[in-house]
């Protein structure tokens, strides 16, 4: 992590006691979310910035970490998101204590701060803004009709749909967009899985938590090394060509920088508009009228439905700052060196600004979630394809199979993506 | 009415101009670039729809 400000320490100091309500703990985590949202609604209520013990059987514990401040109302996460100098990411971003060295192989601009943080981010930010994600529109539809045709057709009428639907798509955007040739994405996916897995007891097996997020680091690396040193003699028309070309500072970034840039974009592109989908297939079965309405005018609808695929599915469950100076937060003192960690489905659920937060309602509007995160210097440079993406997708499933269940899905094991394993899906086969 | 921008906030998302193709572009290397500081009023609901979309808050009209 590149830092020039110096490491500011947390401190146990003018501490309250630990909230009686708690979500550090494994067994909060090992809930379903329907379970942590009466939890969190509780909190939202009763204590809505709370003092917490560090997060249980961290993968990599901190003997002095005194804990964090819980952020579940949605106006206060917007408030934390939005001010980039009194919370900062520069000391860590995730809920979990990780391990040093995974950090610096997978978080890249993420975990930094001004100034060199907008240097990097922007090194790529160009290629997804709503103008240019437009441009690639035809391919998106392309790619998103060729997964189902996948599958529409198959007569047994019955697939996993993580497997066969909803991981596809975002794959193959992200490697056409970063230039990952075709044998390489299959690896790719599955190590963009891993990066995330550290508390997913199947995916870890026997292993340490740490160990297998950073062999998945090492291997995106490896790739990462593999297409900087081939755009070196041949420049393409992608990413890695964009990262290998670009300089900051007069600086040409080194290769372990932009194998970071890989790692962190492939987690973010692929994870989470996977999750998405599956969700969202899940919420129209639990909400058939909701279906319907769609569909008697798609295109006048989607965009405002999308917005309510993502607050219902709310992908992304924690992120942490730091506080750099004295502040308040709903009545609490924060000082310098506070961990902050703000909680998006608690605030996609916050009655406050959601009437029926519960309700998949995809005509609400405005929908102001923090699906994307509360705004801000670090707000989700992927909207915009991943919008796209659940634009093309659902199109050429509400349209093609129009006739189907999933059913209950088997959820990663976290406490930082809420994620969907294997989803059991059945349609009507397309004639 | 004049569009003000906050280069030190703007991070480039482009929001601003998918509201307002008229007034705003992103360039290559991801800074903002306005196309004209005083739209007419008859740009004014772009300009404001602009504003509003900003997920860091850089964009502001003043009225001069």
């Amino acid at each position: 992590m590149t830092t020039d400000v110096e490491f500011i320490p947390a401190t146990s100091e003018n501490k309250p006691e630990h909230s009686a309500i708690e979500v550090s703990s494994k067994a909060f985590w090992a809930q379903t979310s329907e379970q942590r949202d009466e939890t969190f609604a509780r909190l939202r209520a009763e204590d809505p910035v709370s003092w917490q013990r560090p997060v249980e059987e961290a993968v990599a514990p901190d003997p002095n970490d005194p804990g964090y401040w819980a952020v579940t109302k949605h106006a206060d996460i917007v408030t934390v998101s939005r001010d980039n100098r009194t919370f900062i990411n520069g000391q860590g971003v995730l809920f979990d204590m990780l391990p040093a060295d995974f950090l610096e192989m997978s978080q890249s601009f993420m975990a930094m701060d001004a100034p060199r943080q907008p240097l990097l981010r922007k090194l790529v930010s160009s290629a997804f803004t709503p103008r240019r994600i437009a441009t690639i529109e035809d391919q998106i539809k392309t790619a998103a009709r060729e997964v189902v045709d996948g599958f529409a057709s198959d007569p047994a009428g019955e697939i996993d749909f993580v497997d066969r639907c909803a991981e596809r798509l975002p794959v193959r955007m992200f490697g056409d967009m970063f230039g990952v040739p075709e044998e390489m994405r299959s690896q790719t996916a599955t190590s963009a899985g891993d990066v995330v897995a550290w508390a997913d007891p199947e995916r870890i097996g026997d292993r340490h938590p740490a160990e297998v997020g950073l062999a998945a680091c090492q291997t995106l690396h490896g790739i990462a090394a593999e297409l900087i040193a081939e755009r070196r003699k041949k420049p393409a028309d992608d990413l890695f060509t964009s990262l290998v070309e670009a300089e900051v500072d007069g600086q040409k970034l080194t290769d372990g920088e932009i194998g970071a840039f890989f790692v962190l974009l492939s987690v973010a592109a692929t994870d989470t508009t996977k999750h998405t989908s599956s969700f969202t297939v899940r919420a129209f079965t639990d909400f058939r009228d909701q279906q319907r309405w769609l569909m008697e005018d798609y295109d006048g609808r989607i965009s405002t439905a999308i917005e309510e695929f993502v607050r219902y599915a709310s992908p992304v469950m924690t992120f942490r700052r730091t506080a750099t100076r004295e502040t308040e937060l709903a009545g609490k003192k924060i000082i310098p060196g506070d961990k902050v960690v703000m909680f998006y489905p608690s605030g996609n659920r916050d009655a406050d600004v959601f009437e029926a937060p519960d309700r998949f309602d995809l005509s609400r509007d405005p929908n102001p979630h923090v699906g994307f995160g509360g705004g801000g210097a670090h707000f989700c440079l992927g909207n915009q394809l991943a919008k796209s993406m659940l634009r093309a997708l659902f199109h050429e499933l509400l349209t093609r199979i129009p006739e189907f269940e999933a059913g209950e899905p088997e959820l990663l094991g976290t406490n930082f993506m809420r994620g969907v394993k294997r989803m059991p899906f059945r349609f009507t086969p397309e004639k | 009415m004049r569009i003000v921008v906050d280069h030190d906030k703007c991070t480039g998302l482009g929001m601003c101009e998918a509201e307002a193709p008229d007034l705003f572009e992103v360039q290559d290397d991801g800074s903002l670039v306005l196309l004209n500081e005083t739209p007419s009023e008859d740009q004014r609901a772009a300009a404001e729809a602009a504003v509003e979309s900003c997920p860091t808050e850089a964009l502001s009209i003043v009225e001069d």
